[in-house]
């Protein structure tokens, strides 16, 4: 009955993961900050697969400038630099379906396991691959 | 909008209650659920009309989930592949059924051939894609239920089947697999014995979510006799999915017009009686039909692994020839799926040297499940309310068309009314918020 | 006792009531939490709740009855914490034993639904009418069986000549188990049943708590307070979880442990009070917590037929066998 996962359940261990700490710390802010100084620690994610959708990658020797990724992305990310016949990607607009990077034709592209990109400014260097 | 709230106009007696107005004797009030409200996942407007605690009358208004999908679709300047991807956005939980009818529906309008091997990835994605969502509308069920101990559970036990989705597709939600003529990625052999490690676990836990759901008093007392459907009902008000077949009609897409792969997995239609129960269309049924919709997911998975045929995945490995294939096709095509809610259809009609197409339509299910609800909610109780709207698994966001309501005066907004509108808000709110002004065209 | 004695021991127990609410109801959410195995929120998260709410804007609904809007909140609190006067604490007699006994302990405990009912027609929102109506529909199905508990306990001791039978702190100093025979036995346990499956009606909660049904009403009864009125509410709630669980206690298990362990003295009180604040925590996880993860909310026309009906039956076939008990023994 449900009475004996109840009783399991509470002797064992909780199934939450517990990214980033486990409780909510009283200011964000300073929690961070005392991370970047390293007295803190952020509790790790779950890791993800290989092959697994985040943040874009660029080669930008391998680049031939054909533009192909520019037809296939359903979210207007990539801007064409006509000057160099390279690329600039919004990455704030992408939608990670990885569509570009099976276009190139000669693979400049990828996707890392990056995914913690939440930031306050759409412009941010964390934001635009070059 | 206008000062007063544009979405509920004054409502004649008649038109509201349910049996005529002779039932409307007696004090009756109005009780408005939604759009924002704890029992629906998703915006849409309910509204009650009760004496004491029956409900007497129901209202439903719609259109709080519209973004103009199809429109963003057939505008210029966009191609099928784009497109490819505002189709998976339409919904987050059937996230795969709309790109696998969209992509049949193109792939039949453009005469594209699609490798077995490929067919046989779609089966699989999808089936687990099925597991996936009728896990998390029993969570919901038994939220809405006040039985919160069974949403920690089975939403703890789909984390299983979204790391599998995750390891095969790169992401838990918008699989991004289907693509013209094939699928993206390969199922390669080391992902094998993860996909069979979390189908024996399934199989093992399937019987504790049975007795769970199914065998639990509290949540027979709630279930039992509520939201009934009759047979008749369902049938001419052309309910689909688990809705239809916990009425006890054997319908479902992938055993009558079969496609993909499924014409070699021979898959049947659940009902009740599969679990022994003489239907009655009520919320209980409902779940048993869900619950072993699982079980036929994860047979029906192994099978497809078992028999997996060698070979390509895409029969268009080069995006540009593909791009240009595309172009210069002409055609119209029907795609069809049977989602976890039901079927879905997607009607295209390409114009040979357009990107875009020319129309393309959506039919989701809960559009055709709409309208079981007024059956289902007559001579039932206000605290039956949250539980008989999830029955159906409502998907708002696939299903929505809009209205304006304008001094009393109704009318369905067309495409380029609605995108202009839609700019005019933006620029209104922009201004008033001093930020950025978004220029002509929406960009930016 | 001079006025000041017992005023100073009235704040105490006022106080200690509060905090031992608190802590407990984050107790609850924590155990609660590890049953559905999830983390939860901290211990203290109560506390934080309740300084968060203080500090939050008050609405007032436009539609609302204001003088009944706002006197609710403070007519259940002052209710609810003046049922601790009546109770006793541990080792400790009540603070005001004489003055009231179990009957006002009964009333006591229903003024805060009231309160709470009355609040809810007095918010003007129909969420609030209807989860006031479910309220005292429930309030009226749960008194009945709660009452047969008490007034059979009470004449059992009036027969054995104890008295004042009704008094909590006589109920408590003698404990019935051992001076009834088996049939009297039965008897009290049944009525332990029937007080332990009232409890969770009594604090609305979980099957039981459809005045305040979360997913259908949105909040119901409470759904128009905010800011200090709920905190009001928030806090009553956590003391009437003490005064209900230090009432199952003192009918049912008043026993201590100072006494058979040796110790005596301030020493054996403040053991005795340690173990009847354990004893507070065993009721509260048998009967509102294990009971609020493990089912599923009941509809209020079930709730009543289930009261009105076998909630009545069986106490009243306890009452029958604490009967029958007296006339085997004579």
């Amino acid at each position: 009955m449900i009475l004996k996962t109840l009783i399991s359940q509470l002797l064992s261990r909780p199934a939450t993961n517990k990214f980033p700490a486990k409780y909510m710390p009283k200011s964000v802010t300073k929690f961070l900050q005392r991370v970047q100084a390293g007295k803190d620690q952020i509790h790790p994610p779950v890791p993800v697969p290989p092959k697994f959708r985040g943040k874009i990658t660029y080669d930008r020797e391998k680049c031939i400038g054909c533009q192909l990724c520019i037809r296939v992305c359903p979210a207007k990310v990539i801007e064409f630099k006509p000057e160099v016949k390279k690329i600039r990607m919004h990455v704030a607009r992408c939608t990670f379906c990885a569509q570009c990077v099976d276009a190139c034709p000669v693979g400049a592209l990828g996707l890392s396991p990056d995914f913690l990109l939440a930031d306050t400014d759409r412009n941010s260097p964390n934001l635009i691959v070059e | 909008m206008s000062e007063r709230d544009p979405v509920l106009p004054e409502v004649e007696e008649k038109t509201l209650v349910f049996g005529g107005p002779e039932r409307a004797l007696g004090e009756t009030f109005e009780i408005p659920i939604g759009p924002i409200h704890p029992a629906l996942k998703e915006p849409i407007r309910l509204t009650f009309r009760v004496r004491g605690e029956r409900i007497v009358g129901v209202e439903i208004r719609t259109g709080f989930a519209h973004r103009g999908i199809e429109f963003m679709g057939m505008r210029q300047g966009r191609n099928l592949i784009q497109i490819l991807y505002l189709s998976e956005r339409i919904c987050g939980i059937c996230s795969v059924s709309h790109p696998i009818a969209f992509t049949q529906a193109v792939e039949r309008a453009a005469g594209i051939e699609v490798p077995p091997r490929a067919q046989y990835i779609r089966v699989i994605i999808s089936e687990l894609e099925r597991i996936h969502s009728h896990l998390l509308w029993a969570g919901v069920a038994a939220h809405e239920l006040g039985f919160d101990t069974l949403l920690h559970l089975t939403w703890r036990v789909r984390e299983k089947v979204l790391d599998i989705l995750e390891e095969l597709t790169g992401n838990r939600i918008n699989y991004a697999i289907p693509i013209f003529g094939g699928v993206r990625r390969d199922i390669t052999p080391e992902q094998y014995p993860k996909v069979w490690e979390a189908l024996r676990y399934y199989r093992g836990l399937l019987e504790e979510l049975l007795n769970a759901f199914l065998n639990e008093p509290t949540v027979m007392a709630r279930t039992r006799g509520v939201g009934v459907l009759e047979p008749k009902e369902a049938e001419e008000l052309c309910a689909v999915g688990p809705t239809a077949r916990a009425s006890g009609l054997r319908k479902d897409v992938r055993q009558d017009r079969p496609y993909l792969a499924y014409p070699d997995f021979e898959v049947k239609a659940i009902t009740p009686e599969d679990y022994g129960l003489t239907p009655m269309g009520d919320v209980y049924d409902k779940i048993v039909v869900r619950l072993l919709e699982v079980r036929q997911s994860i047979e029906i998975i192994e099978q497809a692994l078992e028999n997996m045929p060698e070979g390509e995945i895409t029969s268009f490995p080069k995006i540009p020839a593909l791009l240009a294939h595309l172009k210069k096709a002409e055609g119209e095509g029907l795609g069809w799926h049977e989602a976890p809610r039901g079927e879905v259809i997607h009607y295209v009609r390409l114009v040979s040297g357009e990107e875009a197409p020319l129309v393309w339509k959506v039919k989701a299910p809960t559009y055709s499940n709409l309208m079981s609800w007024r059956p289902m909610f007559e001579d039932q109780e206000i605290a039956d309310i949250p539980i008989i709207a999830a029955s159906i698994d409502p998907c708002i966001c696939c299903m929505d068309r809009f209205h304006i309501v304008e001094g009393g005066r109704e009318k369905v907004v067309a495409k380029e009314e609605l995108l202009r509108l839609s700019w005019e808000k933006t620029r209104k709110i922009s201004a008033q918020r001093g930020a950025r002004v978004p220029e002509s065209g929406g960009k930016g | 006792m001079s006025g000041w004695a017992i005023f100073g021991q009235a704040v105490v127990a006022l106080v200690g009531g509060g905090v031992v609410g608190l802590i407990y109801r984050g107790l609850d959410r924590k155990i609660a939490a590890r049953m559905q195995a999830r983390i939860g929120p901290p211990i203290r998260q109560p506390f934080l709740d309740l300084g968060k709410l203080l500090v939050k804007e008050t609405v007032i609904p436009k539609t609302a009855v204001v003088w009944l809007f706002s006197a609710a909140p403070f007519l259940a609190v002052l209710a609810s914490f003046t049922a601790l006067l009546y109770l006793p604490l541990g080792p400790f007699r009540p603070v005001l034993e004489g003055y009231g006994d179990a009957i006002l302990v009964l009333y006591l405990l229903a003024v805060p639904a009231l309160a709470m009912a009355l609040g809810g027609f007095a918010s003007g929102s129909p969420m609030g009418v209807v989860g006031a109506q479910r309220e005292l529909v429930m309030l009226m199905s749960y008194e009945f069986p709660l009452a047969v508990v008490l007034v059979a306990v009470a004449w059992r001791l009036a027969e054995l000549g104890i008295s004042p039978a009704f008094s909590l702190g006589t109920i408590a100093a003698h404990p019935l188990w051992t001076q009834v025979g088996p049939l009297g036995v039965l008897g009290l346990a049944v009525l332990f049943l029937v007080l332990l499956v009232v409890t969770p009606a009594e604090l609305a909660k979980i099957p039981f708590d459809i005045p305040e049904a979360e997913t259908e009403i949105a909040g119901g009864l409470m759904v128009e307070y905010s800011g200090t009125y709920l905190a009001l509410f928030y806090l009553a709630d956590a003391v009437r979880t003490v005064v209900m669980a230090a009432l199952v206690v003192a009918i049912f298990i008043p026993y201590g442990i100072a006494g058979p362990l040796g110790l005596s003295g301030a020493a054996g009180a403040a053991l005795d009070f340690l173990f009847w604040l354990f004893k507070l925590f065993l009721v509260m996880v048998v009967a509102v917590t294990t009971v609020r993860v493990g089912m599923a909310r009941l509809k209020v026309d079930q709730i009543a037929r289930g009261f009105w009906l076998w909630g009545t039956a069986v106490a009243l076939g306890g009452l029958l066998l604490l009967v029958l008990d007296k006339v085997v023994r004579g």
